[in-house]
């Protein structure tokens, strides 16, 4: 019971209560297979409209009439990036969705992180990173560095023949494949000369701009020959260092922020010799005995977008406004599409302050309750002035399901049964005490409380 | 025992009979002492300050053949010295400068400058160079250098419902509140005051629990140390009716109340003027200028001048070269105002900017931001700078 709770925590989004009570029995590997065959048959994200013309965003606006429409179309392409993130989430809490698909997407985007302020640039990216999230690293590599939106964020646009633009390059190495400390200067140059002319078209498509590849022979990592782009990440792929530099991430992800060096250098093995199959790897990871150590479970603080799609499965919520949950993701410094850099989302204690803390436990209380929230939010850097406090989440749960969970049982027996079901590590405050906390004589609103006051331990911000 | 701290007393006496053990570990002993160690107030200006028209090369031509619709006229200008004047909007700026306590660094920047707001921020707020992605906050590093009095939650606080990432250290972070009233709400809650109340849940084996057990149990009894002390600071000076008005407001009364803080952090946005800059820049630099200057009077009036050490930044200056819409574009080097009583020495540090060899109509810097800081930690926060800022940086000699 505690093993499959383990595996939807870490592999997905943790259980509904309809899916607690149907498969908290279920032996791991059919567990882990059932979360796999649901992996093969996600679907991509509609893509609602194509883009006419993408502004020049690079330059900056030389008339005040071209100025106000480059702002304006940001505008709106930045609520419609924060909606597809609302619908993103929406996926990741619900239980006829791949939990595994998106969890690793979700891992992938911080991995590969990139701010993305263009609609259609962020869903063609989203669907690129779910395409290749479980199948061979190269092919995803490969996919990203012809992304548009990345090829936007790290300037591979201003890549050019005799004008090499090194951004993308460099943190192809440093970032995204081998590591600081197994490259040099020149091989940054050099990587940069290759990928010069994979470049993206006014409507936000991938081109190959001929006139503006160099074509000249170049040295890599100690190879010479008139390597392009692709040859890079394989002369890249080769290095074992890469298996190791990309297992260490997977593992401080997946399973516990201090890394076992031992247990990862298995691991890198079996990537580097099973060609970086990402699936399979995975899969080794959620069936070895290890993973389900004490030392590895309910240790990690989960990411505020893991959080929420949490709270969101358990409680069937709904937000009535769909900027509401990018409130959320902003205040608790997990934004999806606009990582602070790209390094990516740093993860584990440096999620939590004292501000985003206290948000988090009162997190469920808010979305079951209209206790007012009443946060005023950084504002954005271009705006004009300061903007107004958020007041309320405005949002519908269904309590229904998980208070099924507890029928039929005494105050006592229904707190325990919620705690078994809601946390991954158990408070020591004990089930008598907090229901004398919560001094409350009506029976239904006492359960909707200790949902309520569950979600608010400090323990339920674990998994 | 002088009255300030005979209120505390009183008021710590009758807390601490009912608090529970761990509340009792905050306040420290030091509320009993009278105000000991300097305090740093840092002002970000957000979205990129003109500096050209906060800080006027009046005198150069150049000037005004870049900005034929922007520029302040000579007559209208506020003068600092024959080359550098400030802008109109800031009357009361240029009074603390007629009284020797306002510092005035030009072409403060860094190499390869970038000109996206969050990177640029991003690099202004950990002390990176401009191709190094650092994930923690020099104030917060600063935090993490076991300086005095640091364990404190509420060493470094900044006045916002969010926390920069300048203050965020590895291991230890500031502290962030909009107001005492709104963090008081939302460590009230039926259950946190229970688990408040049975201090042996708190100890897990497990590491991540202890830490969120102890960043929420500092955070209630930060809660209650904050309200109680701002209840006691009594600001007086004339502060803008404005958020960041009232934001300075809550500083200075924290300040006079001998609170614990020694790092506030404060920001004023608005400064992205792509299009008709003139009235917007001018409305934000006469409130922030009015705010210095309350400030400025709340500090004197009771003795606290030579201890108030005030930052200001942006992420960038904008380009020199004025746009067709009445405004300026994203650019690179600025300016940093220093304000205070303990200053060596005050006044303009730099010439005037160098307008006559522009990078792409872009100023070239001089002095790197993190001279500044290497500055500020050396003389002001008594730390070692080349630890927080892993690079070791010039002195400037300003402190």
């Amino acid at each position: 019971m505690e093993k499959i709770k383990h595996l939807h925590n870490r592999a997905g989004f943790g259980l509904s209560p309809g899916e607690w009570q149907q498969k908290r029995d279920w032996t791991v590997p059919s567990a882990v297979d059932e979360l796999f065959d649901a992996a093969r048959s996600a679907r991509a994200l509609p893509v609602e409209n194509e883009i006419d013309e993408l502004p020049d965003m690079m330059s900056m606006p030389d008339s005040k009439e071209k100025g106000a429409k480059v702002a304006q179309f940001l505008m709106k392409e930045g609520q419609k990036v924060a909606t597809l993130g609302t619908e993103w989430v929406g996926r990741m809490a619900s239980p006829s969705e791949s939990a595994l698909l998106e969890r690793v997407t979700l891992f992938w985007h911080g991995h590969f992180a990139c701010e993305s302020k263009v609609y259609t640039l962020a869903v063609n990216q989203l669907n690129t990173l779910r395409k290749h999230a479980l199948g061979p690293f190269r092919e995803l590599a490969l996919a990203v560095a012809r992304d548009p939106s990345m090829i936007r964020y790290l300037n591979n646009q201003q890549n050019r023949k005799g004008q090499p633009n090194e951004n993308f390059a460099r943190e192809l190495m440093e970032l995204f494949t081998i590591g600081r400390g197994h490259y040099t200067e020149q091989d940054v140059r050099e990587a940069a000369r290759a990928f010069t002319g994979w470049s993206s078209n006014i409507i936000g498509e991938y081109t190959f701009r001929r006139g503006q590849h160099d074509y000249g022979s170049k040295t890599f990592m100690g190879k010479t020959g008139n390597f392009n782009g692709e040859d890079i990440i394989d002369i890249l792929l080769n290095r074992r260092e890469t298996a190791l530099f990309l297992t260490r991430k997977i593992y401080r992800y997946f399973v516990n922020d201090q890394p076992d060096e031992m247990v990862i250098n298995d691991l890198a093995d079996l990537y580097y010799n099973s060609d970086y199959d990402t699936g399979r790897l995975l899969r080794h990871i959620f069936t070895a005995d290890w993973f389900y150590a004490p030392a590895n479970t309910g240790n990690k603080i989960k990411s505020p977008v893991t959080l929420m799609a949490g709270i969101m499965r358990a409680l069937e919520l709904k937000f009535q406004n769909d900027m509401a949950p990018a409130f959320i993701q902003r205040s608790l410094g997990q934004l999806l599409f606009h990582p602070p850099n790209v390094a990516g989302w740093p993860g584990g204690k440096a999620w939590i302050d004292n501000a985003t803390l206290m948000l988090r436990l009162n997190l469920g209380a808010f979305a079951l309750s209209s206790k007012e929230v009443n946060l005023r939010l950084k504002d954005d850097p271009e705006a004009a002035e300061r903007g107004k406090a958020f007041k309320r989440l405005s949002a519908d749960a269904n309590l229904g399901p998980i208070l099924q969970l507890t029928q039929g049982k005494s105050r006592q027996a229904a707190l325990e049964t919620l705690s078994a079901y809601l946390l991954s590590l158990q408070p020591k405050l004990g089930m008598a005490e907090l229901a004398d906390a919560l001094e409350e004589t009506d029976e239904t609103l006492f359960l909707k409380k200790a949902v309520a006051a569950l979600m608010s331990f400090p323990e339920y911000q674990l998994c | 025992m002088k009255r300030r701290s005979f209120i505390k007393h009183s008021a710590l006496a009758s807390t601490a009979m009912m608090a529970p053990a761990f509340l009792q570990s905050f306040p420290p002993a030091r509320r009993y002492a009278s105000r000991a160690g300097k305090v740093l107030v840092v002002v970000q200006f957000s979205g990129g300050n003109d500096g050209l028209n906060t800080v006027i090369p009046y005198s150069n031509d150049l000037y005004y053949n870049l900005r034929p619709n922007l520029a302040v006229p000579s007559a209208e200008v506020l003068r600092m010295n024959d080359e550098l004047a400030l802008n109109p909007a800031m009357t009361d700026l240029k009074s603390l400068y007629d009284d020797g306590l306002l510092g005035v660094l030009g072409n403060v920047g860094y190499p390869n400058p970038d000109r996206s707001h969050f990177r640029s921020m991003d690099i202004w707020h950990t002390g990176s160079s401009s191709d190094e992605y650092w994930q923690s906050g020099w104030l917060g590093r600063y935090l993490d250098s076991e300086c005095a009095g640091c364990e404190r939650p509420y060493h470094a606080l900044e006045l916002d419902d969010g926390l920069s990432l300048a203050l965020k250290g590895e291991h230890r972070s500031g502290f962030a509140m909009s107001s005492p009233e709104q963090l008081r709400k939302n460590t009230d809650g039926a259950l946190l005051k229970a688990l408040a109340k049975y201090e042996e849940v708190h100890n897990h084996d497990n590491e991540s629990a202890a830490y969120l057990y102890k960043t929420l149990v500092d955070t209630q009894a930060s809660a209650d140390y904050l309200v109680e002390q701002a209840g006691m600071g009594r600001a007086e000076g004339d502060y803008p009716p404005t958020a960041f008005g009232q934001d300075l407001r809550q500083i200075a009364g924290l300040i006079l109340a001998d609170t614990d803080t020694r790092i506030f952090y404060v920001s004023l946005t608005g400064f992205d003027t792509h299009a008709n800059q003139k009235g917007r820049q001018e409305r934000l630099l006469e409130q922030y200028a009015q705010g210095m200057k309350a400030f400025v009077s709340d500090m004197k009036s009771n003795g606290l001048l030579n201890d108030v050490l005030v930052m200001t930044f942006s992420e960038f200056g904008r380009r020199a070269r004025e746009n067709g819409s009445r405004g300026t574009d994203h650019g690179t080097a600025n300016n940093i105002f220093l304000l205070g009583g303990g200053l060596k020495q005050a006044g303009c540090y730099s010439k005037s900017p160098d307008l006559a060899n522009l990078d792409n109509d872009d100023l070239v810097y001089q002095t790197d931001f993190r001279q500044v800081y290497a500055e500020i930690l050396n003389k002001w926060l008594e730390a070692d700078p080349v630890s927080i800022l892993k690079h070791r940086f010039d002195p400037l000699g300003l402190l």
